[in-house]
């Protein structure tokens, strides 16, 4: 019922879209800029309710004749706010409501979203309350009806149960404190919207705030012109002696009013409370019994190579932009085009948009609107960055606070960042020590992200090696040094429940150490098997680990492989190659994720090996061979691991 | 679509949006009254009789108190409903029986009706029961004219007369 609502919802407002994209063209359409368009309605009516209070008179006697000398007495001036303040008013609500049934037709009212729509339906609640108190304050017959079907209507409240009304059955009991109260709700109400409604847009990246300046323009004078043509004006003047028999009913604040005296204020207290809670449940609605896997992924963007994570229903755009990347966008409804990106690898929903916005062939092509389109797997993409430069990786001074030899060419490394802090990282991910010529060294975190204190490296000497040489000879405890990062698009994906095989060459062990450590810390209950391929049994630096890890936890095997045993290693264990031991005891590994870190010459041999094996490319991942082809950006280092220049 | 009539169906769209407020912002009129009908509205804030009168405590039931809790009067709190019935040239328009307010029930008594009536002249009778028997023994009767959209306020306050028409 509810899908069904929608969809009519979304075909009626895809095609609504469509007849006003011809028309203003895709990047001006006012239904992509409902909420925009509702805060300048907003600045509108609070301008011109602080003119018309500069002049308005808060005492029963006057509140009527200051209202008609505000209307009549300087009709170019007072005539024209008082209309304006009426109808930017019910332009807002006119646009709230339509801003609020679109976020419900294209679902983005659910996951995290909830608190924004939430709020929209307290936001509407409170822009009533402010607009239906404001009809009080002139003081005609439509104020005395709106004041005494208020107190009627809340009477039915056990609370008041019939004393509301009291205060309003002659002119006796109206005094002028009833006025300072009114005005003092009406300047109160409207705060409150104010600092609601700065909440509700807090939480969208960038949101705009007001629409294209052609729209208030426009508006604006359309607005004016209609305010000349039919100026707001009074009824009669307030006599609770007798009732009105027609009024000039403003349908926009007050239709819950006019089934006050078809139904009873307690059947209308009852739909609008049941209406408020099924729209303030509905980002839950229809309500999913039992435990559900969470739907969050990573989005892996180019050019800036940096790892986000994406919230449950979030779009592409909404997480690229919170995270500050420079990602172009306009309308944020499917309908400009301005987003379009490409994926790279993983799988997206593309959403509903307008067929001008998107081409068959572009999406062929793999390219998508970002604004819309949710991941439903990790994903990589790559947009062209607007106008800002791509953002840059944060650099870091550190200060090397241990050093260990672990194997005759592997040093371990400690680094504590400047001040202590921690850096927040994705298990895999790396580091690029800058050296003082300008070149880098990329060296992979090999403590888990949730592991305090310094930063863990394993290097390991390469001959002739600029930096790895200084680490073996003249590095000592207490040096200084300055690294970028993190960067890194190998990280340990979280989702799915396939079998994960880590394939570690030499150093190409400490991202693993990150990602299984992690995957421990995290309760990862899939299995995991780590081959682990160095030449001796000497260059195993950490063996033990592993062997550890094996012991502990049922869903983790460790096979180590060597590939040059020396008589002493007396080697009873696997030998050769370690992707080909992979090979041998895999036959089909369709149903498995590989993680492969080593050297590029063995993971270029590894990839098409275990691709003819039946490994599926989006389950292979090693920056070494995946991303290689497609990072466009020269700061865009891929893992080099073992400091390999 | 050419730039000309692109701007002409825009300015024709906000035409339509401004057309919408400046005729739902007033229109269409809305009626709270039926037509030729009068509005009698029936408020009243009235605590009732006890439903127990007091009693004057023997010397002994006072000895037996703690000095400080001596009242001469023992008054349970509980009052009595107030009862209301409005009659329009003889027939029924409203009974009310308007039970007071508090955990204990001793508290006034509120009620609240609107009767939408036709315009004219009418007989009205009013009684008026605030004891535990439940005795009508206030009412008042007269000829109202009612035209439409008149609003007859009836209220009770003793201090002032008893049942008020105004």
């Amino acid at each position: 019922m509810l899908k069904l609502l929608q969809r009519l919802l979304q075909r009626l407002f895809l095609l609504a879209e469509s007849g006003a994209n011809a028309v203003f063209g895709d990047r001006l359409n006012p239904l992509y800029h409902l909420g925009a368009l509702s805060y300048f309605l907003f600045w509108v009516v609070v301008a011109s309710g602080l003119y018309l209070y500069a002049f308005f008179d808060t005492s029963v006697t006057d509140a009527y004749l200051s209202v008609e000398r505000i209307t009549h007495g300087q009709k170019w001036a007072g005539g024209i706010m008082r209309s304006l303040h009426r109808y930017a008013s019910d332009g807002m609500v006119l646009t709230m409501v339509l801003h609020l049934a679109r976020h419900f037709a294209f679902d983005r009212h659910r996951g995290f979203r909830w608190f924004s729509w939430v709020s929209g339906v307290v936001l509407l609640w409170l822009v009533y309350a402010a607009g239906i108190n404001g009809y009080m304050l002139p003081w005609d017959q439509l104020a005395q009806f709106t004041v005494t079907a208020t107190a009627e209507w809340f009477d039915a409240l056990p609370i008041f149960n019939g004393l509301l009304i009291r205060n309003f059955l002659s002119a006796e009991n109206v005094n002028d404190r009833l006025f300072s109260l009114l005005s003092f709700l009406h300047i109160g109400i409207p705060l409150g919207v104010l600092a609601l409604l700065w909440i509700h847009t807090h939480r969208v990246p960038q949101a705009r705030t007001l629409p294209p300046n052609p729209h208030m323009a426009a508006l604006g004078a359309a607005m004016v012109v209609l305010s000349i043509v039919k100026p707001a004006l009074s009824l009669g003047p307030a006599d609770l002696a007798f009732n009105a028999v027609a009024i000039d009913f403003d349908w926009f604040y007050l239709p819950t009013y006019a089934l006050l005296y078809r139904w009873s204020p307690g059947a209308l207290w009852a739909l609008v409370g049941g209406l408020t809670l099924l729209a303030a449940l509905a980002p839950w609605l229809p309500p999913k019994f039992g435990r559900r896997e969470l739907r969050a992924f990573h989005v892996l963007a180019n050019p800036d190579n940096r790892i986000i994570p994406v919230k449950e229903d979030e779009s592409l755009l909404d997480a690229c932009l919170r995270d500050g990347l420079a990602m172009p966008f306009d309308c944020r409804n499917g309908g400009c085009g301005v987003c379009k990106c490409t994926v790279l690898h993983g799988e997206v929903e593309l959403g509903p948009y307008q067929e001008s916005a998107l081409s068959d062939a572009e999406r062929e092509a793999g390219r998508v609107l970002a604004c819309i389109a949710k991941p439903v797997s990790d994903v990589e993409i790559e947009y062209e960055p607007s106008g800002a430069a791509v953002r840059p990786v944060l650099v870091h001074e550190a200060q090397v606070v241990s050093m260990d030899l672990l194997a005759p060419d592997v040093m371990r490394v400690r680094l504590e960042v400047e001040g202590g802090g921690r850096i927040p990282f994705y298990a895999g991910q790396y580091i690029n020590i800058l050296l003082e010529d300008g070149q880098k060294r990329a060296f992979s975190f090999a403590t888990a992200p949730h592991v305090p204190g310094p930063i863990e490296l394993h290097i390991r000497r390469i001959e002739g090696g600029l930096f790895t040489t200084r680490v073996f000879t003249t590095m000592k405890v207490g040096d200084r040094l300055r690294f970028e990062g993190p960067v890194g698009s190998f990280f340990l994906r979280e989702e799915g429940t396939k079998p994960v095989i880590f394939v570690a060459g030499a150093t190409g062990f400490a991202p693993v150490k990150s990602m299984v450590e992690h995957a421990f810390h995290a309760g990862l209950a899939r299995p995991m098997v780590l081959y682990w391929g160095t030449r001796t049994l000497a260059d195993m630096y950490l063996r033990q680990l592993p062997e550890k890890w094996a012991a502990e936890h049922p869903s983790f095997r460790f096979v180590p492989v060597l590939s040059d045993p020396r008589p002493e290693d007396a080697w009873e264990g696997r030998t050769g190659l370690v992707h080909e031991a992979i090979l041998r005891d895999y036959p089909d590994l369709a149903g498995h994720r590989i993680y492969a870190c080593g050297s590029v010459k063995m993971v270029e041999a590894a990839q098409p090996a275990f691709a003819k094996q039946g490994l599926s490319p989006d389950d292979c991942f090693s920056d070494a061979f995946k991303l290689a082809p497609r990072i466009h950006s020269k700061d865009a280092d891929l893992v080099r691991l073992g400091g390999r220049p | 679509m050419n730039a000309p009539l692109r701007y002409g169906l825009q300015a024709v769209l906000y035409a339509a949006f401004a057309a919408t407020l400046g005729y739902f912002s007033t229109s269409p009129a809305f009626e709270p009254l039926p037509a030729g009908h009068a509005l009698i509205r029936l408020s009243l804030n009235h605590a009732g009789q006890r439903k127990v009168a007091c009693r004057t405590r023997s010397a002994e039931e006072l000895a037996k108190l703690a000095p400080n809790m001596r009242a001469a009067e023992d008054c349970p709190r509980e009052r009595a409903p107030v009862r209301v019935k409005v009659e329009l040239d003889g027939a029924p328009v409203a009974a009310i029986v308007a039970t007071p307010a508090g955990l204990s029930r001793d508290g006034a008594s509120v009620a609240y009706r609107r009767i939408p009536v036709k315009a004219g002249t009418h007989r009205l009778r009013v009684a008026l029961a605030d004891d535990a028997a439940g005795t009508f023994d206030r009412v008042r009767e007269e000829e109202v004219r009612l035209e439409p959209g008149r609003v007859l306020v009836i209220d009770f306050e003793p201090g002032k007369g008893g049942i008020l028409l105004r």
